[in-house]
């Protein structure tokens, strides 16, 4: 496979494991029968492959990028479209990816709700913007919307399905309850 | 006297936010893509601070100090090291190499304009 391609065609079923990508979070990994996935509403979630290591990621981000002078607590920042990108292309580099192999697709920013529907416009200009600098070549995107997505990533070849689901239907979607990853240090300034 | 920082990352997108960050404070603001880039751009300037990244191809962050350090020339150029990368060893790596100081992303830029100040006078 050449690049990312959209899954119509594989089943999930339960041999295969599950990387579940919550808020802030990313995901990295090559492994047969690995599904990395996630469900957005106003998110965005950008799924990169490289089709000559065949790595496979996937990030989750809440936000573009903060206001000027909005930003109390540096962990805020890790909600953030920057880091989201930055954590999840240095995490495809440093297990052997190219950045200049790398396609793109760019899940989610849905208008969940009438006063949210320039986040999720946000993120995903965020995100195509971000990729745009970086030259990295976007060969697909599904945003916008009034639905939320349950984006499945096949970790060895970098099929993507991407499901609709509407907000009559049954989304206990496991991201919006999860409270975002913390990491440790986010922020620090140490000098030697 | 105009400060004039060397901004070290492989991302156009994160030496854009670092670049703003540090332009908004009356910074001079270089960049260079990786490591290799850097000294190729410091045989021919001196810059009063480098701010590196550690993940880069060609030539990483580790790399880039340890070149900088062996020499004469830039023993006393402040090192700033502005990573995602958070463990201790990779710290004490960087620190042991001749980093001056070790910033964790997403990074506060007032945090990060703090710590120029006080690295830079």
């Amino acid at each position: 496979m050449s690049a990312l391609s959209d899954l119509n065609m594989f089943s999930v079923t339960g041999r295969e494991r599950r990387l579940t990508v919550i808020q802030g979070d990313y995901a990295v990994n090559s492994d047969e029968g690995v599904v990395i996935t996630t469900v957005l509403g106003s998110c965005v979630a950008v799924c990169l492959y490289d089709p000559v290591t065949m790595l496979s990621g996937m990030n989750h981000f809440l936000l573009a990028e903060p206001l000027p002078g909005h930003v109390a607590d540096p962990s805020a920042l890790e909600r953030y479209g920057a880091f989201a990108m930055e954590q999840l292309i240095n995490g495809m580099i440093k297990q052997g990816a190219n950045r200049k192999s790398m396609k793109a697709h760019i899940y989610g920013g849905a208008s969940m709700h009438g006063n949210m529907s320039d986040i999720g416009r946000s993120n995903a200009r965020f995100a195509r913007n971000f990729l745009d600098c970086d030259q990295i070549v976007v060969t697909k995107e599904d945003v916008g919307g009034a639905f939320a997505r349950r984006v499945e990533m096949r970790a060895r070849t970098g099929q993507i399905r991407c499901h609709h689901i509407s907000m009559t239907q049954e989304t206990s979607a496991p991201v919006f309850a999860r409270k975002p990853v913390v990491r440790q240090n986010v922020g620090d300034v140490e000098l030697f | 006297m105009t400060t004039r920082i060397l901004a070290v990352d492989d991302s156009p997108s994160m030496r854009a936010l670092l670049r703003n960050a540090l332009v908004q404070q009356g910074y001079v603001v270089d960049q260079a893509e990786d490591g290799v880039a850097a000294l190729e751009w410091l045989e021919s300037n001196q810059p009063h601070l480098v701010i590196t990244d550690i993940n880069m191809p060609r030539m990483d962050g580790f790399e880039l100090i340890e070149a900088l350090r062996q020499g004469d020339r830039f023993q006393d150029l402040p090192i700033l090291v502005l990573t995602t990368e958070s463990s201790e060893e990779k710290k004490a790596r960087a620190r042991n190499a001749g980093a001056t100081g070790w910033i964790v992303k997403p990074f506060d830029p007032e945090k990060l304009c703090a710590a120029v100040r006080r690295v830079t006078h």
